[in-house]
């Protein structure tokens, strides 16, 4: 669809540029902000601050370059219409989610073989001494054994085209039903198997959030919403996005990350673990998981912004949900 | 400003949701923006940040709301949410399966020739399988589909078919297995703890004392209780429902016709009816019955179910092919020799010691790979077949999603309310409230009602639940359990998704049905149901025990149950104790003389003392009992003259307690006026509330602290006299109980003979380190014998005399011939004792266990556990204790 702007409407979304470079902006310095808060609690940079030195400075002015950047990619594009941003944010916060998902899935499978070797007592045997000592400590299993299986997710996200995120709602099954063969049966049951349960559920509610938003499956009070026009229905959406889920967003990342104590922060770095001792060493991760879901509710977020503008604006192309997701 | 920044949330709240934002974001966003208002305009106005919060700062809320985020799956404790998804999953299989269809259209063929039974039909499906899916309009639209079309082409008439179906759609939420009341056991766990410190410092406040009696306590709940407690009135509803429209059929057989089936009653029927009623039914009865009994978590619970649906679709997809049922058969096959091994090996596959043992473990993996087998079998079907499992999966996300995105809301949105007081603002104007508990609770459920037409069950769960509960829970007027007022809100949720013209289940139904059928007659077929919901309110109201007995019969009968001991269960033990004896006091009296009759000389002379000691301690328990129920008697009249000035006294107090906190805000507010500012206008009205005040004191009445004193004494005099009791009982018991079991050890006593005996030897003729061990073994075994303890102890003296750096044989020696003196000794009496008491003792120790010695047994009998269960369901007022 060509852009049809309609020249006669005023105000904020009369003009889609704006709409577009608000949100690339929005994300923009999300990444920006992300970039920030790695680099300065992995990589040991002093924090952005025009107190500590040239490179808080760099970090501060990161922000402005973000901003920068966004708008400037958005008017060399002046074509392309929101729905086609739209679209193009979701697909990525698909590829996100897809590489969460496949993370997630390595991430339990390997940590709770090591978990049962290790409560078993046959780590040693396998792999030796040493070896079996390191993977005792949530420092070493971190770095070693962890951070490959993530990339590993990525690589799997880049080859698979699956939504992916769906399937937890299958392997919380199999875990918990393993879980009931095991003690019933054979009277056998261990902290891991249900560690690995919750660690699977905690990913399946918080990163199947996004594709719900996309495919309109949060509920709504909707006496009002469902006798207004679309117009209006894309003012509703578009006010709302702005004022109520993307300040969702942004809390969530700015309380979780702002200092090494916060609660997204805190947990990772010091890779929190259970107090069992022989559970997953993944706790940690699930911190990361409120991360997650913050970031890929960003991406969403911005990508239904620009639709409901389009919506407001009247342009055709309106992504009509597959699923029998609206309730 | 506190007051006008809650306001503002609200305003920005009902602003989102009545505009159709979703509900998860509005609830959070609402109050994110309202915290930073409040921070920053507090910083601009008065240069402090957290001038406008009643405590902390926009930061440190935000931070805690964030953490209740992060609460909802970081610790174990919360785990029972877990079987959210499964349960979701289990219901969405069923009925993309179409076998949700089937059991209805089954139901119906079966039902239809009776007046009415096609609505019977529809009641039934519903109450069975809406369970699972926890939104109000996915189940009244998927029951809609189905059976509107199928009543209104059978000339039912319009209000009774819309009416059955909406009422239908609610009923699953308050039957188990529902989400809804896994989220409200949830909920209402944490806000029973609230409830439970309320009430502490509520006690502390008017007795003084440090800590509370346990038996005072607020009753928590959990996921497994919710479902026991909402069984029987979901039940009773049931039962309400179908014997509404059989009534209504029976005097107007034209609005609910027979629907006459005109195939044939044959075979082919028969099986049809077999394979689509009887496996539903078996799954959900599978499910809630693995959770009744205590034997599985509502988590594992889920699993199963989850597992049975996709079994069960494994054959309804490939319905009509030859192999279709092969993958359920297995399964069958499976559990059935599963359960028979389980009956007849021990399969602890980490205590394999016999060949048997290994053999069992065999066995119970080779089944337990059939059943694997046959649940891949199923679910690669479920895959291929119309891509069933992708879509089950999919939509099992998007629920447990959106469920849980909305809890995750509303966590930020408590943190928001009580930032800036909003939870002590709803406490003191309920507690302000004349007419103690129930006028409390008659306008919470008021409030809910209305509510109910506006949210959601899950979004009224997670929003006013923490707010209201822990007020109700904490008031000590009537004492309610939380599992009550779990069902209560949920009964008063369901009634208001009924009532017109707001209510959801109207909305969805009307959204699905043709428009021939009028709105107005959707509203006449409600209005019964309406009515059926307020009668069980009523019921439910009255006799408390629909809820709680269930869930108090099954914590009191299951492995883990609470020992008599347990001071919560005091009050209904000591009822049990006393209707005992009252019916067979007799029999005990004449069961103490027959035993005074023992010969206890063969005894050593300590016991036979203290067990000839005991036989009095019987009767004097029984009498002190007898004398404790006079004061309790007493103390019961006393109770009804003080209740009415107690009330008003410690209404009066609470009055008195609201002004010294408004005081002290105005003191506050004086110190925080900029220079310049006048403060008289405050310094006006505290003058005028120390009026008030001193005026409420003089109204407190003279006689007061005396009669306050009186009762309290009275209270004390009771309790100290179950104490005697308690105290005579024991002895009266204790010492019985103690040689019963010494002489019933008579036997292993005498199997440790040989090895003691030649234990010397033994140590004159080995290394003293050898003997360590054995030695240490042999006295583990005598530690194992009631009443050899001195035995032991002197093979321990041995043992370490071998074991000490310089090992001395000759002392060890000596001990060793001290043990076996002291055996010789205990032999003696011992063998004697058994033949000549023990018979007789036993039988006296087995009368006295059931009353006098209630306490010291393990635990409660079926027939002890069910007399309590049922006296602990009703409501006790505790409120005279506070």
């Amino acid at each position: 669809m060509a852009s049809t702007t309609v020249q006669s409407e005023n105000g904020l979304f009369s003009n889609p540029l704006f709409i577009r470079s608000l949100g690339w902006s929005n994300l923009w310095v999300m990444f920006a902000y992300l970039f920030n808060n790695f680099a300065t609690f992995w990589g040991g940079l002093p924090g952005a601050s025009f107190q500590s030195g040239t490179i808080g400075v760099l970090q501060m002015m990161l922000y402005p370059a973000a901003v920068f950047l966004a708008v400037t990619l958005t008017f060399n594009s002046p074509k392309t219409t929101l729905r086609q941003d739209s679209k193009r944010i979701s697909n990525m916060n698909a590829f996100v989610i897809r590489a969460a998902f496949w993370m997630v899935v390595l991430l339990g499978c390997v940590d709770s073989i090591i978990a049962f070797l290790r409560v078993e007592d046959m780590l040693n045997n396998i792999i030796g001494e040493t070896m079996g000592k390191n993977l005792g400590r949530s420092q070493f299993r971190g770095p070693y054994v962890h951070f490959p299986l993530m990339i590993i997710g990525v690589l799997l996200a880049t080859r698979t085209k699956t939504l992916g995120f769906h399937w937890l709602a299958l392997l919380i099954l199999i875990g918990e039903l393993l879980i009931v063969i095991f003690r019933f049966i054979f009277s056998y049951e261990q902290a891991f198997m249900s560690d690995l349960v919750r660690f699977w559920y905690g990913a399946l509610f918080l990163f199947a959030s996004a594709h719900t938003l996309l495919e309109e499956g949060h509920v709504r009070v909707d006496i009002v919403y469902a006798g207004l026009k679309e117009k209006s229905k894309g003012r509703v959406n578009a006010i709302g996005t702005i004022s109520l889920g993307i300040t969702l967003c942004w809390m969530i990342i700015l309380t979780g990350m702002a200092q090494k104590t916060s609660i997204i922060n805190s947990p990772i770095l010091n890779f929190e673990t259970t107090q069992s001792g022989f559970g997953l060493y993944l706790k940690y991760m699930m911190a990361g998981f409120l991360g997650i879901f913050a970031v890929s509710m960003m991406i969403q977020f911005v990508s239904y912004l620009m639709a409901a503008v389009a919506d407001y604006r009247g342009e055709g192309g309106k992504y009509i949900p597959t699923g029998s997701g609206a309730h | 400003m506190e007051l006008f920044f809650l306001f503002l949330l609200i305003v920005l709240m009902a602003t989102a949701l009545g505009f159709g934002y979703p509900v998860a974001f509005a609830l959070p966003g609402a109050s994110i923006i309202t915290l930073v208002l409040a921070g920053v305009s507090g910083y601009l106005l008065t240069g402090d940040q957290g001038a406008f919060f009643s405590q902390g700062t926009a930061w440190t809320w935000l931070s805690s709301g964030n953490a209740n985020l992060r609460g909802t799956y970081w610790e174990p404790e919360r785990d029972t949410l877990i079987a959210i998804p499964l349960f979701i999953f289990m219901g969405i299989m069923l009925q993309r399966s179409k076998i949700a269809e089937d059991l209805l259209l089954t139901m119906a063929n079966l039902f239809g020739p009776v007046r009415g039974g096609l609505g019977i039909s529809v009641v039934f499906v519903g109450a069975l399988l809406a369970a699972t899916t926890g939104i109000v309009g996915a189940t009244v639209v998927a029951m809609g589909l189905i059976s509107l079309p199928a009543m209104l082409r059978n000339n039912y008439s319009q209000s009774l078919a819309t009416g059955t179906i909406a009422a239908s759609g609610t009923l699953g939420q308050i039957i188990p297995p529902s989400i809804v009341l896994i989220i409200l056991a949830d909920q209402l766990a944490s806000a029973a703890d609230q409830g439970s410190s309320i009430r502490k410092a509520l006690h502390k406040q008017t007795t003084g004392e440090i800590s509370m009696p346990s038996a005072f306590d607020v009753t928590s709940t959990s996921a497994g209780e919710m479902f026991l407690g909402a069984f029987i009135p979901g039940i009773v509803l049931v039962g309400l429902y179908m014997l509404y429209i059989l009534v209504f059929a029976f005097l107007k057989p034209s609005a609910a016709p027979a629907v006459p089936y005109t195939g044939k009653y044959n075979r082919a029927f028969a099986r049809k009816v077999f394979l689509s009623l009887v496996p539903p039914l078996l799954l959900i009865f599978l499910v809630l019955g693995s959770i009744m009994s205590g034997i599985a978590t509502v988590n594992q619970a889920g699993a199963i179910g989850a597992a049975g649906a996709l079994v069960m679709s494994g054959y309804r997809l490939t319905e009509g092919q030859k192999n279709s049922y092969y993958p359920a058969i297995l399964a069958l096959v499976s559990l059935f020799s599963i359960g028979f091994i389980l009956a007849n090996f021990d399969t602890n596959i980490k205590g394999m010691d016999t060949n048997r043992d290994q053999l069992g473990v065999a066995l119970a993996v080779i089944s337990t790979i059939g059943l694997v087998i046959s649940l891949i079998w199923s679910g690669y079907r479920a895959f291929k077949i119309e891509n069933t499992l992708n879509g089950v999966m999919m939509e099992t996300a998007k629920t447990t999603s959106l469920v849980f995105i909305i809890l995750l809301g509303a966590a930020i949105l408590t943190a928001a309310f009580r930032a800036f007081g909003g939870e002590h603002l709803v406490k003191e104007f309920l507690d302000g409230l004349a007419g103690g508990f129930w006028s409390k609770f008659i306008i919470v459920m008021a409030v809910i009602f209305v509510l109910g037409f506006f949210l959601d069950f899950i979004e009224i769960a997670v929003v006013v639940v923490p707010i209201v509960a822990p007020i109700l829970l904490a008031d000590p007027g009537a004492n309610v359990t939380a599992v009550w007022l779990g069902v209560m809100i949920g009964l008063n949720i369901q009634t208001s998704f009924l009532t017109p013209p707001f209510g959801f289940a109207l909305f969805y139904l009307r959204g699905i049905a043709p428009a021939a059928v009028k709105t107005i007659n959707m509203y006449k077929g409600v209005i019964p149901f309406i009515g059926l919901q307020i009668f069980a309110m009523v019921i439910v109201a009255t006799s408390p025990s629909l809820v709680n007995y269930l869930p108090n019969r099954v914590a009191l009968l299951s492995e883990n149950s609470p020992p008599p001991r347990n001071p919560q269960l005091a009050y209904c033990v000591d009822q049990y104790v006393s209707n005992e004896i009252k019916a067979n006091g007799d029999i005990i009296i004449s069961g103490v003389e027959a035993a005074r009759s023992i010969d206890l000389s063969i005894l050593p002379n300590k016991i036979a003392k203290n067990t000839a000691k005991s036989f009095d301690n019987v009767s004097m328990a029984i009498e002190q009992l007898r004398s404790a129920e006079m004061i309790s008697v007493k103390l019961k009249e006393a109770s009804e003259l003080f209740r009415p000035i107690h009330k008003s006294v410690r209404s009066t107090e609470r009055n008195i307690r609201r002004h010294d906190a408004e005081i002290k805000n105005l003191n506050a507010d004086i110190e925080d006026l900029e220079e310049g500012m006048s403060p008289s206008y405050y310094k006006e009205k505290i003058t005028e509330l120390e009026k008030e005040k001193k005026l409420l004191i003089k109204s407190i009445p003279v006689e007061w602290s005396d009669k306050l004193a009186d009762f309290r004494a009275l209270q004390a005099k009771e309790k100290s006299a179950y104490q005697q009791y308690t105290k005579y009982a024991q002895s009266a018991y204790q010492p019985i109980a103690e040689i019963n079991l010494i002489l019933e050890a008579t036997t292993d006593f005498n199997m440790l003979r040989d090895d003691l005996m030649s234990s010397k030897a033994q140590v004159t003729n080995n290394e003293p380190a050898d003997m360590v061990d054995p030695l240490n073994e042999l006295g583990k075994r005598f530690s194992k014998v009631a009443g050899a303890n001195n035995i032991k102890s002197a093979i321990s003296k041995a043992r370490r005399a071998l074991k000490s750096r310089t090992p001395n044989k000759e002392k060890a020696q000596k001990e060793l011939d001290k043990a076996i003196s002291a055996y010789q000794k205990q032999e003696e009496w011992r063998t004697r004792g058994e033949t000549y008491i023990l018979p007789n003792l036993s039988k006296y120790e087995s009368t006295m266990r059931k009353t006098i010695g209630i306490r010291d047994q393990a635990k409660l009998t079926k027939k002890q556990a069910l007399f309590v269960a049922k006296c602990q369901s009703g409501y006790r007022d505790v409120s005279l204790n506070f």
